[in-house]
């Protein structure tokens, strides 16, 4: 089991419940060093202080916030003063409906295990087990390091799923689309055009698998340093093209229907 | 940010991709806390400690401890070769069946060139169907498993994690308890989720720290030296279950 990225209580009412947090995603990505070319050598990133051109500790670092007239300097002691008290604890403020949550608010996933004995552990089974009956998601608050969060709590495959969220006001509201956002009284589609898409859509509907995709670009990442270490030359890929817009949409429309249909759409 | 299309087989949907979110997480610069200089950061070589210049840096993959493969970016950005700048949707499913664990970042599809039509016909036909558009995407030179919902007549794109970037929850050591929880704790602590029970309403949610620590900066800057909070003390804990749940409910 991955290291527990914090430990504290879930608060719920005057139950608390202690916990320790784990990450619900992990990174598979491939990743890249940076090397200097001619020796190989890693490179790394040094502080350096741009008047004494020396350099630098982490605990000399301070942190600068650029006002209108000049630069606050505040220091990691400052900034921890100022993190609210409800730093071991989950406080879960109501229980609402899964459904009313739109999608884009959910960040990034992690799991709660219960984390002190029976204690915990009767304390863990009693809230997954209301929770579950009640199909709601509690919604709460918390501080890691030093961000408050807004989290949801809900029950995945048995075990309390808790999720980072974004607050309202870092969601974009579809009027920063500007000139390119759907008019959705004028653009009236016909009923047409509306039922032959339904059609295709019906034909292209399968249940979600998750595990259906895989990630293609890490398998081509993988066979990319393969063919390299062997020596391989590869060549840099041309731009790709912007598709041009259909000129008769019903033409279109039925063309793909009849492809999927075929199971000829895909591949 | 994009200009591209949906496209599901021969149906072709120009679209722009927009960025959904935005950060307002204070931003800081790093100091030197003694003299209040900027901090710089020179990348140097581990080995001869000496900086060296950007054009003299090169990508390397690590095959075995000390043994690299090195890429350039432009062999890096043929692993993808799109022919053309789409979002292929492959399946609609469900909405329902994709957990929100799967959604990663989100986007918005605004309405490209000549295509009114072709989008306000694909959004109408999504919303009645209440499925989600499963395809791909390559975005930064990165193929993306993408979601395509469709609300209040506005495409929205989320890209997606892929199965095996999910930890499963037996992958996790979940301590049983040896007495389940009673009838009476159950019932107890419905009635507190019962009394707990709301409206979701983020609009109404907000970022209390970060406006706390704007509110001490700005204060700063006109040379004020705030009152820092002090630390309070945690609260005790308490193993009787049943009486947290009933004082709780009471409360």
């Amino acid at each position: 089991m991955a290291r527990s990225l914090w430990s504290g209580s879930v608060s719920f009412g005057l139950v608390n419940v202690p916990v320790a947090l784990y990450s619900a995603a992990r990174d598979l990505d491939v990743h890249f060093h940076q090397l200097h070319e001619p020796t190989k050598a890693r490179i790394e990133v040094r502080r350096v202080c741009s008047k004494e051109n020396k350099e630098v500790d982490w605990e000399d670092i301070a942190h600068g916030w650029d006002a209108d007239d000049g630069c606050v300097m505040v220091t990691d002691d400052e900034l921890a003063a100022l993190e609210p008290r409800r730093t071991r604890t989950i406080d879960i403020e109501r229980f609402v409906a899964l459904a009313d949550i739109d999608p884009m608010h959910f960040d990034h996933p992690y799991f709660l295990v219960p984390a002190g004995g029976e204690g915990a552990a009767r304390a863990y089974a009693l809230l997954a087990k209301v929770m579950e009956r009640s199909g709601r998601v509690a919604i709460g608050r918390f501080v890691l390091r030093t961000k408050e969060y807004l989290v949801a709590l809900r029950v995945r495959e048995g075990a309390i799923a808790l999720s980072t969220m974004l607050f309202a006001d870092e969601i974009r509201s579809p009027g920063a689309l500007g000139a390119a956002q759907p008019d959705v009284k004028k653009d009236k589609p016909t009923k047409r055009h509306v039922d032959q898409a339904v059609a295709l859509i019906e034909e292209l509907s399968t249940d979600f698998d998750a595990s259906a995709y895989e990630d293609r670009h890490r398998k081509r990442l993988e066979a990319l340093v393969k063919r390299k270490r062997k020596g391989e030359e590869i060549e840099a890929p041309a731009e790709p093209e912007t598709p041009e817009p259909v000129s008769d949409l019903m033409a279109s429309l039925r063309e793909s229907l009849k492809a999927a249909r075929s199971g000829t759409l895909v591949g | 940010m994009w200009n591209g299309a949906v496209t599901i087989g021969a149906l072709t949907v120009p679209v722009k991709v927009f960025t959904a979110t935005q950060s307002h997480t204070v931003h800081f610069r790093e100091l030197h806390a003694s003299d209040g200089a900027p901090i710089e950061h020179r990348r140097v070589s581990s080995k001869s400690g000496r900086e060296v210049s950007a054009d003299k840096i090169v990508k390397g993959y690590e095959t075995s401890p000390g043994h690299w493969v090195v890429l350039s970016d432009d062999e890096i950005r043929a692993v993808e070769q799109p022919r053309r700048k789409a979002i292929e949707i492959e399946h609609f499913v469900p909405a329902d069946q994709v957990d929100p664990v799967h959604y990663d970042r989100a986007y918005y599809l605004g309405v490209g060139a000549g295509g009114r039509d072709a989008y306000a016909t694909l959004a109408a036909a999504m919303q009645r169907t209440g499925r989600v558009g499963v395809g791909r995407v390559v975005l930064r030179s990165r193929e993306q498993l993408v979601a395509l919902r469709a609300r209040d007549g506005v495409l929205r794109m989320s890209t997606m994690r892929f199965a095996d970037e999910l930890v499963a929850v037996d992958e996790l050591e979940i301590e049983e308890p040896r007495r389940a929880p009673t009838p009476a704790e159950v019932e107890m602590a419905r009635k507190l989720v019962d009394g707990l029970a709301g409206k979701w309403e983020p609009g109404k949610l907000h970022d209390s720290y970060q406006e706390r620590l704007l509110g001490y900066l700005r204060a700063r800057a006109k040379g004020k030296q705030p009152d820092l909070p002090e630390a309070d003390e945690p609260d005790e804990e308490t193993d009787d279950l049943l009486a947290a749940l009933k004082a709780s409910v009471a409360a």
